[in-house]
């Protein structure tokens, strides 16, 4: 297992090294220093020796290879990945203060989704089974596509509508007022986790609708029938098991696709994580930011990749001997 | 050319055995749901010219928030009084336009990228594929927000020469074309990684084949043999997968439009009509939200029936899970 892990994050580093490259050169590729960013147009009234200061306070009068450097190695030693061209702070500190936000916000979502998922999967399949009750497996089924179809910032949109319209004391925006405490969290998160996750649940409710489908055709399944077990013990004691192992994998690579929803998610319900200081960094230009979370959600997908691989391997010990580097891409 | 026509027959052969279009009953309707959109695509101007009373810009705070079913606005108005109808049939040419368009692109650069990559092999090849896997790694809509904040608008049309922005019709009151185009080249650069990865594997899978062994011992080139077995073998899977894309780039542009970083305010699209629905939502008028949400998901429903039934033959659709725009 320790091998394992080893190998998997020896292999991410090229990757994240070709991301690191990526996101230096392209945005010290295009104009705009902060001294567009700061003055603007203001900057023809500017005298040169005051735009050269300025420069060199953001360090960007070095030559570019040494401006990387530093910058990669800033990143890993104390990590100081430059300053925010909008107000000057270390962005690791801007973002650090954001991080948590999000965490909570995609964990809480995370478990949602499987939750949720789970319960719609097999819903689907036990009442697909039955044939008085084959209009609701049709109808879940359709709603499982629906909510696949729809994007997650107008399920969003028209929830706040609908709760402020019918629930008018429930908190719904942001994390909390700024004159109150912060405290009772989890029903700020609610909402917004709950449409982060919907749309992620139906995948997860259709792809284990389709494992479980395929399970049940299997030769055991007859056998464990014929020994007499009802359709529920046989789904629950046999079946179930076997078509929970792909959506093992889905746990993983779920991750990448909440933090990516979280950012829509966050600008609407004003919830101060990363994804709304993305938005922000690319509103106002500020490349030092937006290099960094570049890079922390490069990171951050890195590893749900190696979660995937790990529990994969923890839940099916057949994997074990033919994992390669690839397997975090196979469903 | 012998070999012209030994792969005429090949392909054929091939074709043959792929998957035929499963004519089921949500493939159907994905279809007509697909017809209907393109045709209020096409009814746009016909329907609600700028210059009418239908105008799907013209300001009209008389009329604001005028409920479904009114006489002279069938769809209702938004909080600025403008024609929901008319906003939506606008919206649904610039949102099928910049999807199309931007998947048409994607698929094109995607394909040639990892065709190449799995000819090439070696080196070469690991590069060209870490570089994908570099950039599928971030999430989608953060490489969009980052590509959107290098191509500013304003900023670009003073950089560009004069003829191509007088074909664009930029000028100094109105950026034209200009917003399409970026915002299509931000899309399209988003999503080729899906597509490259997709090209990769089939053309590794077809390189194996007999046929292009004898093909490439006939003396082709490589470009030949990439141009006259491989892609042509890969086609009806990218096809497939530029389908796909479209409801991807059209779920990105509606993203990219609902921050403020889309086809901009001037342009009606959906995206654009959901961002400028929040304003009209706390008035209490929801159809002007529920409207443009419907078309897009009805969009990506259309697209995702049409494509469902190929999902699990033709691909794993994995890179879904990493590419799509988290929306």
């Amino acid at each position: 297992m320790a091998e394992l892990i080893l190998k998997r994050t020896l292999a991410t580093l090229p990757m994240l090294l070709i991301l690191s490259l990526f996101a230096f050169f392209l945005m010290r590729a295009v104009p705009g220093d902060p001294v567009d960013v700061l003055v603007g147009s203001a900057q023809r009234d500017l005298a040169p020796q005051e735009l050269r200061e300025i420069k060199g306070e953001f360090g960007l009068d070095q030559p570019l290879p040494k401006q990387y450097l530093s910058w990669v190695l800033g990143a890993f030693g104390g990590n100081n990945l430059g300053r925010s061209y909008k107000d000057g702070q270390p962005v690791a500190q801007v973002i650090a203060e954001k991080i948590p936000n999000t965490i909570f916000l995609v964990g809480v979502a995370l478990v949602l989704t499987f939750v949720i998922g789970i319960l719609w999967g097999i819903a689907m399949s036990l009442f697909a089974a039955k044939k008085s009750m084959q209009a609701i497996a049709s109808f879940l089924s359709c709603l499982a596509i629906f909510f696949y179809s729809t994007p997650s910032f107008w399920l969003a949109l028209l929830a706040l509508f609908c709760v402020a319209e019918w629930f008018p004391g429930f908190p719904v925006l942001s994390l909390h007022a700024p004159a109150e405490p912060q405290k009772n969290t989890f029903v700020y998160v609610l909402l917004p986790a709950l449409i982060l996750a919907l749309r992620r649940a139906a995948k997860v409710g259709l792809f284990l609708k389709a494992s479980l489908d395929e399970e049940w055709s299997k030769p055991y399944v007859t056998q464990a029938f014929s020994k007499g077990l009802s359709r529920q013990e046989v789904l629950f004691r046999h079946v179930l098991k076997n078509s929970l192992l792909p959506v093992v994998s889905l746990i993983g690579l779920s991750l990448p696709w909440l933090f990516g929803g979280s950012v829509l998610i966050e600008t609407i319900f004003a919830w101060p994580g990363m994804g709304r200081l993305s938005v922000e960094a690319a509103f106002g230009r500020n490349y030092p930011l937006l290099m960094a979370l570049v890079m922390i959600y490069g990171v951050c997908v890195a590893a749900a990749n190696l979660l995937s691989d790990l529990l994969i391997t923890i839940c099916d010990p057949r994997i074990k001997e033919t994992n390669t580097s690839t397997s975090s891409h196979a469903i | 050319m012998p070999w012209q026509n030994t792969s005429f027959n090949i392909r054929q052969k091939v074709q043959a055995k792929e998957p035929r279009i499963r004519l089921g009953l949500d493939t159907l309707l994905g279809l007509i749901i697909l017809l209907i959109l393109l045709g209020m695509a096409t009814m746009a101007p016909s329907w609600a010219p700028f210059a009418s009373a239908h105008s799907p810009v013209a300001i009209n705070l008389d009329s604001a928030n005028l409920p479904i079913g009114s006489l002279d606005h069938l769809l209702g108005t938004d909080y600025l009084g403008r024609d929901i109808l008319s906003r939506a049939l606008w919206g649904a040419r610039a949102s099928l336009f910049v999807g199309i368009v931007a998947a048409t692109l994607a698929v094109t650069i995607g394909s040639l990228w990892g065709s190449i990559g799995a000819l090439c092999g070696g080196i070469i090849d690991a590069t060209m594929m870490r570089i994908v896997d570099g950039l599928l790694s971030i999430p989608a809509i953060i490489l969009l927000l980052v590509f959107q904040s290098l191509l500013v608008p304003q900023a670009l049309a003073s950089r560009l020469p004069e003829p191509l922005l007088n074909l664009m019709q930029v000028h100094s009151y109105s950026q034209g074309l200009l917003p399409f185009v970026t915002v299509i080249i931000v899309i399209s650069a988003t999503s080729w990684l899906e597509a490259a990865r997709l090209a990769h594997a089939q053309v590794l899978s077809i390189k194996q084949q007999e046929y292009v062994e004898a093909a490439y011992a006939l003396g082709l080139s490589r470009a030949q043999l990439l141009l006259a077995h491989v892609l042509p073998n890969c086609a009806f899977i990218l096809v497939i997968e530029a389908c796909l894309l479209v409801s991807d780039a059209v779920l990105a542009e509606a993203g990219l439009s609902f921050l403020g970083l889309g086809l901009g305010p001037a342009i009606p699209s959906w995206g654009g009509m959901l961002a400028a629905s929040e304003p009209s939502l706390i008035q209490g008028n929801w159809w002007a939200a529920m409207i443009p949400g419907l078309l897009i998901t009805a969009c990506v429903l259309a697209v995702n029936l049409i494509g469902r039934g190929y999902l699990g033959l033709t691909r794993s659709r994995h890179h879904q899970v990493v590419g799509q725009p988290g929306l």
